[in-house]
């Protein structure tokens, strides 16, 4: 296949969980021409769609991980992500989001636009990525593509038209008609509606179709740099060749201006080629994205990095994965190309490496290449490196700009049940720390346990899963606990000395000063976490002993002394001291610092912050109370409320120490019908009550400690 | 300046003594003008008043989204604060936050019997104490007496301030010399506080007409406008 950088297209399949993404996937595979036979995600064969890769994921019937997978269509060549669809691997999303130039939203033509879609909607606007949406399971009963445009207008304030309208809905649903060409398509050709059949448009979707034609026109005529279009629309809207429509809406499209709406039906193998017609029509190629990185050589300036082979290659390593053969690293070449034996840099751990083994993927299976080039994605074996890394040919020093990841707000103990166990389990703990940057360990050096740190409940429990899967690892799981911080609430000044004298040379420094909590500037700038601000004056601290100072009340607020939680938002100004010519070190000012910052606390009213969730049930109205009545025993805070028809949107803040098992409380509370996602809002200040009861813990725990 | 010293300089204490100290608990309050005047810019003042006095608010919204009643608000508290630049906004920000929920319905699909039902949970499952609930784009002109009655007996029940927000949407609307539409009359019994907003081409100020206040009619200049860059209530 000849290297078609024009013809190329990255995209992703982002949706609501149960919309039916991996199904589409599935049959645009199939399609593609890429797999010959397809199964179902819960299919009664058991063999589980290709894409899910992890036998974890079939089991339960969602998508945990992106495999990327490339086809061809009408020939041109598609790098498939296929994202995850459940809140709690959000960092899945937004790293496959980064490495694609265009997406397609998946969605439900009977829930429409639901709280995971906003969610994954912002992603993609915070990443800018063009999309197109598909209206999917129209053949379900109160199947209403209609009502689904228009809430990707209300709900996602998204610039969407119809492309096609249904030709039958529900069980009744035989195709769609195509407003551009304006051709009714059929899709019972061939074993599974393979090709598609060309018709007149049925005499009774005529009136409808010319004027849902004429809604397309005028959205997109509206559409910045399409006054061709507009002029010729008023001028005679017959003479609008199909070639400067696709133009305009692809111009739009790509400048996030529009959003284009196909639909039909994966399970049922309608509307699919259509949309992928939609995909290379409309969706960019990668020299039409602008991607950029950092030069590290030059104060992190942004360089636009360019597509073309025949530049300096920059590539970005977006996943892991563990193979049979080591370690899969999948990666985007952003700028020049790569052939095997190649060597590269990586720009984070500093080493070089040859290009080894280098693969195209098809979900479980692969294909050998020689060469990958820009534009394209790939998979590496046997290097060592994270995801998020930068790799780039020696001379540069790129780094792509690095991805928001937020901090992990939940952790738990994990113990191995023997020592085979605990050989496995640092393998595994090893490996899904590349993987996923929210998921993070560490040994506890009071308890010596295993601690994992993540996004969730079931963010957790999915590694404890995969842990015994895939690497036999029996653990025992401790209870959930909640990353608390502490903070203070005022001003407290310090004047503190250390001194030793143990014969020899002893320790001596003197630090005064104060600690003060930091305050938000704004909405967009938070209250920073640390500051440290020197204003000795005189020399009552060498200079070279300040930095001394900073490390010291860095240590201190490591760890709290109220609940053993860091302490964030204080601002450490030292503004006088001491020091002796002979006594003083850099661990002596160091011991000093952390001793003024212990001293000062307790003065400055410590408070303990929690971590607070952003949470939103949906479900039928007739449960409204119920949810109102859940949110309230849950020390939650209502923030709206949203009722339409007969379902209802609930937004609250919760705090997460509260969440734990929430799921199944709703579920017995609503009957099974309503649903919530979550995620983290902000830190608040915990109740006195709650903070009594946090502290009382703690210092039962220590004593427990101590008495071991 | 802190909360309360901005409190007790507010144009809002000048607007209550207008309409004789303020709506009053079980009291139907109504702002009305015609479209894009300014009336939910008065009605979101009139809400971030409430919480200023650490007063629970629910805002009721047929029309938007809910992001949109939500920016609203940051929008008019950012004014506030720039112009009296209080102590300490983003804190004092975030702690009103606790006292107001947004509620949003479509009119066409949920009938006032159910909005009131939400409410009625809200304020009891969900144990939210509110003292004002504020309706706005709420078609009054168009609701039946029958709705605005039932309105009336939970605000007597609920011990509520509710205060509306009106434009009204038929075209051949007549409206007097102070913004009052004739669609309204019919409900004069109802309301309690009745509040005009007019666009006056001379001054180029919208100004404020208290209409009736407490069963009296009584066509008074309020001795507030809104002024004309930033939509919120001001000293005249």
């Amino acid at each position: 296949m000849p290297h078609d950088l024009l013809g190329m297209r990255n995209i992703g399949i982002s949706a609501h969980i149960d919309s039916g993404k991996t199904t589409l996937s599935e049959r645009i595979l199939y399609f593609s021409g890429k797999i010959h036979a397809f199964h179902d995600v819960r299919g009664k064969d058991g063999v589980g769609a290709t894409m899910d890769s992890m036998e974890l994921e079939r089991e339960r019937g969602i998508t945990i991980a992106s495999a990327a997978t490339n086809v061809e269509w009408k020939g041109h060549p598609i790098n498939i992500i296929d994202t995850p669809g459940h809140v709690d691997f959000t960092v899945e999303v937004e790293r496959s989001l980064r490495v694609l130039d265009g997406a397609i939203l998946v969605l439900c033509s009977v829930g429409g636009v639901q709280s995971q879609s906003i969610t994954v909607d912002r992603q993609m606007k915070r990443y800018r990525v063009p999309r197109i949406a598909f209206v999917n399971k129209c053949d379900r009963t109160g199947a209403n593509p209609y009502r689904v445009k228009d809430q990707l207008i209300e709900k996602l304030g998204l610039n969407a038209v119809l492309m096609e309208i249904p030709i039958g809905l529900e069980d009744k649903l035989q195709g769609v008609v195509d407003l551009i060409e304006m051709k009714a398509l059929y899709f019972d050709a061939g074993a599974s509606g393979d090709d598609v059949r060309e018709a007149e448009i049925p005499a009774e979707l005529l009136d409808e179709a010319i004027a849902k034609r004429e809604e397309l026109l005028d959205t997109v005529s509206m559409c910045s740099g399409n006054d061709e279009l507009m002029e010729a629309l008023l001028e005679d809207p017959e003479s609008i060749s199909k070639d400067l429509i696709k133009e305009c809406i692809r111009r739009a499209t790509i400048a996030l201006e529009l959003v284009p709406v196909f639909m039909g039906s994966a399970y049922k193998n309608k509307g699919i080629q259509p949309l992928l017609d939609g995909v290379v029509s409309y969706l960019p190629n990668p020299t039409e994205v602008e991607n950029i990185a950092l030069d590290l050589d030059d104060k992190e300036k942004e360089i636009v990095l360019k597509s073309d082979d025949n530049e300096k290659p920059v590539i970005l390593a977006f996943k892991l994965e563990d193979g049979q053969y080591g370690q899969l690293t999948y990666i985007r070449v952003y700028q020049g190309k790569i052939k095997k034996g190649d060597t590269l840099f990586n720009i984070r751990t500093r080493k070089k490496f040859n290009v080894g083994r280098l693969v195209k993927m098809h979900a479980s299976t692969m294909e050998d290449v020689t060469e990958c080039g820009c534009g394209e994605i790939a998979a590496l074996f046997g290097i060592d490196c994270a995801s998020g890394d930068t790799f780039c040919d020696p001379s540069l020093n790129y780094s792509m700009t690095s991805m928001f990841v937020p901090n992990p707000v939940i952790s738990l103990a994990i113990k191995p049940v023997d020592k085979k166990a605990a050989d496995n389990m640092a393998k595994a703990l090893n490996r899904f720390t590349k993987e996923d940057p929210t998921f993070q360990t560490y040994v506890d050096p009071e308890s010596n346990q295993t601690i994992i740190k993540g996004m969730g409940e079931l963010h957790l429990d999915v590694y404890i899963e995969r842990m015994k899967r895939e690497y036999k690892a029996e653990v025992e799981v401790g209870k959930p606990e909640v990353a608390y911080r502490e903070a203070i609430s005022q001003r407290a000044d310090f004047n503190f000395t250390h001194k030793k004298q143990t014969g020899g040379s002893g320790q001596y420094a003197r630090v005064a000063g104060y600690i003060e909590p930091t305050v938000a500037v704004s909405e967009d700038e938070p209250a920073k976490d640390y500051e440290f601000i020197d204003e000795v004056k005189g020399g009552a601290i060498p200079t070279e002993y300040i930095p001394s100072c900073d490390k010291g009340f860095q240590a201190a607020l490591k760890k709290g002394t109220q609940i053993g939680f860091p302490v964030i938002g204080v601002r450490c100004v030292v503004n006088d001291g001491a020091w002796h010519p002979v006594d003083s070190s850099d661990m002596a000012f160091q011991t000093a610092a952390l001793g003024a910052f212990r001293d000062a606390y307790d003065r400055a009213k410590p408070v303990i912050l929690e971590p607070v969730m952003k949470v939103e049930v949906e479900g039928p109205a007739e449960f409204q109370g119920n949810i109102f009545g859940s949110i309230n025993q849950r020390r939650g805070l209502i923030i709206s409320s949203t009722e339409n028809n007969n379902s209802c949107v609930v937004v609250a803040e919760v705090p997460l120490s509260e969440m734990f098992g929430y799921s199944t409380v709703l579920r017995s509370l609503t009957q099974g019908k309503a649903e919530f996602s979550m995620e983290v809002a902000k830190y608040g200040r915990v109740p006195q009550s709650v903070s009594d009861e946090l502290k009382k813990a703690y210092e039962e725990k220590k004593k427990k400690e101590a008495g071991k | 300046m802190d909360i309360q010293q901005l409190n007790s300089m507010s144009p809002l204490r000048v607007f209550e003594e207008s309409i004789n100290g303020g709506l009053g608990k079980g009291n139907l309050g109504v702002i009305v003008s015609k479209h894009g005047v300014g009336k939910t810019a008065c009605l979101v003042h009139l809400a971030t008043d409430k919480l200023f006095k650490s007063e629970n608010v629910i805002h009721v919204s047929f029309s938007g989204n809910v992001e949109h009643v939500i920016n609203w608000y940051k929008e008019v508290f950012r004014e506030i604060a720039a112009i009296q630049s209080l102590d300490d906004a983003a804190m004092v920000y975030n702690s009103i936050l606790a006292n107001r929920v947004v509620m949003n319905f479509s009119q066409e699909q949920v009938p006032i019997t159910k909005v009131l039902a939400s409410l009625e949970s809200l304020i009891s499952q969900g144990s939210f104490k509110a003292d004002t609930i504020l309706f706005d784009g709420f078609k009054l002109t168009v609701a039946s007496e029958e709705d605005i009655q039932k309105i009336k007996a939970f605000a007597e029940k609920m011990q509520l301030e509710i205060w509306f927000a009106v434009s009204p949407v038929r075209p051949d609307v007549v409206y007097d010399d102070y913004g009052v539409p004739n669609t309204l009359e019919k409900y004069f019994d109802q309301i309690d506080v009745l509040v005009a907003l007019k666009y006056d081409d001379k001054e180029d100020k919208v100004m404020m007409t208290v209409v009736r206040a407490h069963g009296e009619n009584v066509p008074k200049p309020a001795k507030v406008a809104l002024d004309p860059r930033t939509m919120l209530i001001a000293h005249n």
